[in-house]
């Protein structure tokens, strides 16, 4: 059923809208491809520094793991971006906030002994879900104190990337001056058992959790987003804010949704990152690139695409340690990132048009 | 009055009137004979009226405060000019102290070869150093810009930050580059002979003379003429420019994104070209760094001192501007050091609330900068000194 | 009293003043025309009775209570809803979701019933109910807009220049549409280019030129003006 089309910019007929779909396809095929070509490239380089293929294999799936970490905190980053319309620079502090939270619940909370195989007792756990909550509060005074007012008066991008930035040091000062800069553990001498898995591969019990829970947390959040009215409605925003406020949707309920969303990620993401390694007050600022990185390669404001971001970002970290220092971890995720910048800043999943 | 205190005063003296030029109002006629007059009056005064170890402490303060007022030049050249908003600034400052460093140090013989790895080390003077510094930066800005510039402003924040804290990993890991993680030391002070007892050979005998009561320490007083005298020809240099056909072409593109970009290709260049001065500034503000402290490592350009600090003097001092520009460096420095004073004051009272306290004190200082910014951001985002024509677009709060 | 009055409003952006002492008035099931010229401000009249914009003199009166210091939101939970000319429907979201967040501010929990209905209207949203709206022609996406407007049963929907875009084919049946809406209940506040075929089924019109108040009548009246007629009725 053809339709003429009359001078209408906004609209458009099926032919022109497939045909911007399969260019939209094209260059995110292109990019998927070229994503994919780093990796290999990446596990060549390792493979030819000596590594085995057990060794690599390690590192990929400990990558995928580090991606569960990255991934809960870029879902929040992305949410932000797309329902806020600006990078979150402070993003990387509600990671550490979550992290350092969870260690003073912890610390409150009467000790158990470690459920096996894990390393941690069911005090973690709690206070895992304590934190959670505890980080959403501190957003949302974020934003009511420093975002809301610049909100209401229409300020410029460049402003709101400049108040999250002060946000960012102020929340690290503090965590600076109540927990100190040394480095902490949650359960400092503990064992961590490793389990064998076939191909020589070695993963922590520790780490099979932090995978778990990520996953768990991916799919609720799927489920928010995708089955409730709030989720909806945060999606409806990011898609059109002026239409949300047109349909009645309170944007300002929103935007507290996303931040509790957005920030009990992040936290629960920081203490798994925790766990993994150790808690230091720069965590959050070192996983900050990374996060970025995975929400923008998979494309600003998808969800979805912020954890096939982030996977891709973990492995490529870890495989690339292989033949890389391993501090330069963010430098690898820094290099995809301008990779997408570059080709296709739409990023995998992003919408064709804001 | 003794000697030493002459002898300070009359260092003193130029970058009073270099002080004075700038602030002093009216014109030119007027404001030189008077910041002369104004400068010798509060050049003889200050080793008068303050004790010596508090002229002293001065001094150092303007000279960060001037070395600071040279990145926020830089900045400023970006992005006041033309609107990067460059969140990599360490980066830049990095690049340059370690260049200038590693080009008039020399490199490291016999048994502290074995501690001390760098790159190469010429023993070049410091002119030289400073000039490599900047261009060497330049270089590096010019890399960076040629990816990242055609980026929309939140990405072009997100890779200039990535690409500072990749610079700051390969200066942390890299021995062989310049002794990372450890730092490289013995930069060498120029002049500093001038202190030492004998004084340099090439000094005329009267102003041997006259130096003599001075000691070691007091060598801030002359780094802070190199400091001002950098400053100001920076300063005059970029006043220029941002008045040339070349500065108000940078200020079109800045505001009218949309209609410049009708240039074409050359929007790009033009772009580029202002973030290349802006790296090169920063990079001479880096070496002049190096060659202060003497001895540096990666952790002294972490995001916290060498981008965060410089954007928020800039923002305070007045975006687009380069007079603000350098008062906002002075403004927010005053406001870290004074912080200092005030919690040494309050170290009791912290101490009461929690025994850690006292010792994070610098934590607290970070916090007051910040809440500055976010204050700034919310109540004043055109800074103090408006630019005289019109507030840029960029930072537009809805409210013009 | 009318539904919805418009009391010698002045409004505008900035410093411009745009809509100068108008005033006008829709009645319980009515439909009403604004035409005129490009440029008149019939546009930024519908914001400014929709609470986008707030008038600077004059007010806003629907259902007796004043409503022109209210914001949106506020307005859409009276019983007004608003049919934007573009960017109308929620590109990345389904046609089922978009009209659930037309329901939003519902209060009973009856959305599948709401959601029959507009499938009544428009049957060709029930065949692509789980299509992403961003993917449709411009004649479904007008039905998904106007479709998310009436989930709430307003009493009074504002649509701004529903013929914007669309063939003649599709115009036909969307004004076809909006009189069936209109028969089963809420009053229609229209804005229109094509002022010849939103009067034929108007009761009432208004013609605005440059921001004041030119004709009024009844939609006949107006289509029969030899000088609306020369003025504005060409297209």
């Amino acid at each position: 059923m053809a339709e003429i089309v009359q001078n209408a910019p906004e609209r458009s007929d099926d032919r022109t809208a497939r045909e911007r779909m399969m260019a939209a396809l094209r260059s995110r095929t292109a990019l998927g491809l070229a994503l994919l070509l780093t990796l290999a490239v990446f596990w060549l380089l390792g493979q030819q520094q000596g590594a085995t293929l057990s060794e690599m294999l390690s590192l990929t799936v400990w990558g995928v793991m580090l991606g569960g970490i990255i991934a809960l905190g870029a879902i929040g980053l992305t949410l932000v971006y797309g329902v806020l319309k600006f990078p979150n620079f402070a993003h990387g502090e509600l990671v550490t906030l979550g992290a350092y939270g969870a260690l003073t619940f912890a610390a409150v909370l009467p000790m158990g002994p470690p459920m096996l195989p894990f390393s941690f007792g069911w005090e973690l756990v709690a206070a895992l879900i304590l934190t959670m909550p505890a980080v959403s509060l501190i957003a949302l005074a974020v934003d009511r104190v420093l975002f809301r007012p610049l909100r209401k008066r229409v300020a410029s991008l460049v402003l709101f990337a400049m108040a999250s930035l002060a946000a960012a040091f102020f929340l690290r000062s503090a965590i600076y001056l109540v927990w100190g800069s040394d480095f902490l553990f949650y359960y400092p001498g503990r064992a961590n058992p490793a389990i064998d898995f076939p191909l020589d591969i070695r993963v922590q019990a520790d780490q099979l959790f932090v995978f778990g829970l990520a996953v768990v947390l991916v799919i609720l959040t799927w489920f928010l987003l995708e089955r409730t009215r709030m989720g909806k409605a945060m999606r409806a925003t990011a898609n059109n804010p002026d239409l949300a406020q047109v349909r009645g949707i309170n944007t300002e309920r929103v935007i507290a949704w996303t931040w509790i969303l957005g920030a009990s990620l992040a936290a629960a993401g920081g203490v798994m990152y925790g766990l993994a390694s150790q808690l230091r007050p720069e965590m959050g600022f070192w996983l900050l690139l990374p996060m970025f990185a995975a929400a923008i390669v998979g494309g600003l404001g998808s969800p979805v695409g912020a954890i096939a971001g982030a996977i891709i970002i973990g492995v490529a970290q870890q495989v690339s340690s292989a033949f890389l220092n391993p501090a330069y971890g963010p430098g690898v995720a820094f290099i995809l990132l301008v990779i997408v910048l570059v080709l296709q800043p739409q990023g995998l999943f992003g919408q064709g048009g804001e | 009055m003794n000697g030493a205190d002459l002898a300070r005063a009359a260092f003193l003296f130029l970058p009073l009137v270099l002080l004075g030029l700038l602030v002093l109002p009216g014109r030119t006629a007027l404001r030189v004979p008077l910041a002369l007059i104004a400068a010798a009056v509060v050049a003889l005064a200050l080793p008068l009226l303050l004790p010596r170890g508090v002229l002293t402490y001065l001094a150092s303060f303007s000279t960060m405060a001037g070395i600071y007022a040279i990145l926020c030049l830089g900045l400023n050249s970006q992005w006041g000019l033309t609107g990067h908003v460059n969140f990599g600034i360490a980066g830049f400052f990095s690049i340059g102290a370690f260049t200038s460093a590693l080009f008039t140090t020399t490199m490291p013989q016999g048994a502290l070869a074995a501690y001390s790895q760098q790159l190469f080390g010429l023993g070049w003077p410091f002119m030289a150093g400073i000039l490599m510094a900047g261009v060497v930066a330049a270089a590096a800005g010019f890399l960076v810009s040629i990816p990242v510039l055609r980026l929309r402003t939140d990405f072009l924040a997100i890779a200039t930050l990535g690409i500072a804290e990749v610079i700051r990993f390969i200066f942390q890991n890299e021995r062989w580059l310049a002794n990372g993680p450890q730092p490289m030391r013995g930069i060498p002070r120029p002049f500093d002979c001038v202190f030492a007892d004998p004084a340099c050979s090439w000094l005329p005998a009267g102003v041997a003379r006259w130096v003599a009561p001075l000691a070691p320490r007091d060598y801030v007083f002359l780094y802070l003429v190199i400091v001002a005298l950098i400053l100001a020809v920076v300063f005059l240099l970029l006043e220029r420019i941002s008045r040339s056909p070349w500065g108000r072409l940078q200020r079109a593109i800045r505001d009218e994104e949309n209609s410049a970009a009708m240039y074409g290709k050359n929007v790009t260049l033009r772009r580029i070209e202002s973030f290349v001065l802006g790296s090169f500034i920063m990079g001479v503000a880096g070496a002049v760094y190096a060659h202060y402290v003497v001895s540096i490592d990666y952790s002294h350009f972490n995001p916290l001192f060498a981008t965060f600090i410089v954007w928020v003097m800039v923002m305070l001092g007045g975006s687009g501007n380069n007079k603000g520009a350098i008062l906002g460096a002075f403004a927010v420095w005053g406001v870290w050091s004074g912080a200092a004073f005030v919690i040494d004051v309050l170290s009791p009272a912290l101490q009461a609330i929690s025994p850690d306290l006292p010792s994070r004190g610098a934590y607290l200082r970070w916090m007051l900068v910040a809440l500055l910014l976010g204050l700034i951001v919310l109540f004043r985002p055109q800074g103090i000194i408006q630019e005289r024509k019109k507030v840029s677009d960029f930072i537009s709060d809805g409210r013009s | 009293m009318a539904l919805l009055e418009v009391r010698g409003v002045t409004a505008g952006y900035g410093d411009t003043e745009i809509l100068r002492n108008i005033s006008m008035e829709v009645g319980e099931r009515e439909i009403v025309s604004i035409i005129g010229p490009n440029g008149a401000g019939k546009s930024t009249l519908m914001k400014t009775i929709f609470g986008l914009l707030h008038p600077r003199e004059g007010s806003v009166v629907f259902d007796g209570h004043d409503i022109s210091r209210l914001q949106p939101y506020q307005i859409v939970e009276r019983g007004m809803c608003y049919v934007p000319q573009v960017a109308n429907v929620f590109t990345d979201l389904t046609v089922s979701e978009n009209l659930e967040m037309g329901a939003f501010l519902a209060k009973t929990n009856d959305i599948a019933a709401r959601m029959e209905r507009i499938y009544e209207y428009f049957p060709r949203l029930k065949e692509r109910r789980n299509q992403r709206a961003g993917k449709m022609s411009g004649g479904e996406r007008q039905m998904v807009a106007m479709g998310s407007a009436l989930m709430l049963d307003p009493k009074l929907v504002l649509m701004d220049e529903p013929s914007a875009g669309l063939s003649p084919k599709m115009v036909g049946v969307i004004f076809d549409q909006i009189r069936k809406i209109n028969e089963a209940g809420p009053a229609i506040l229209i804005v229109e280019q094509n002022a010849k075929l939103s009067l034929e089924m108007s009761d009432r019109g208004y013609v605005l030129a440059s921001g004041e108040n030119r004709f009024e009548g009844t939609g006949k009246e107006l289509l029969n003006d030899p000088e609306v007629g020369r003025l504005y009725l060409g297209g």
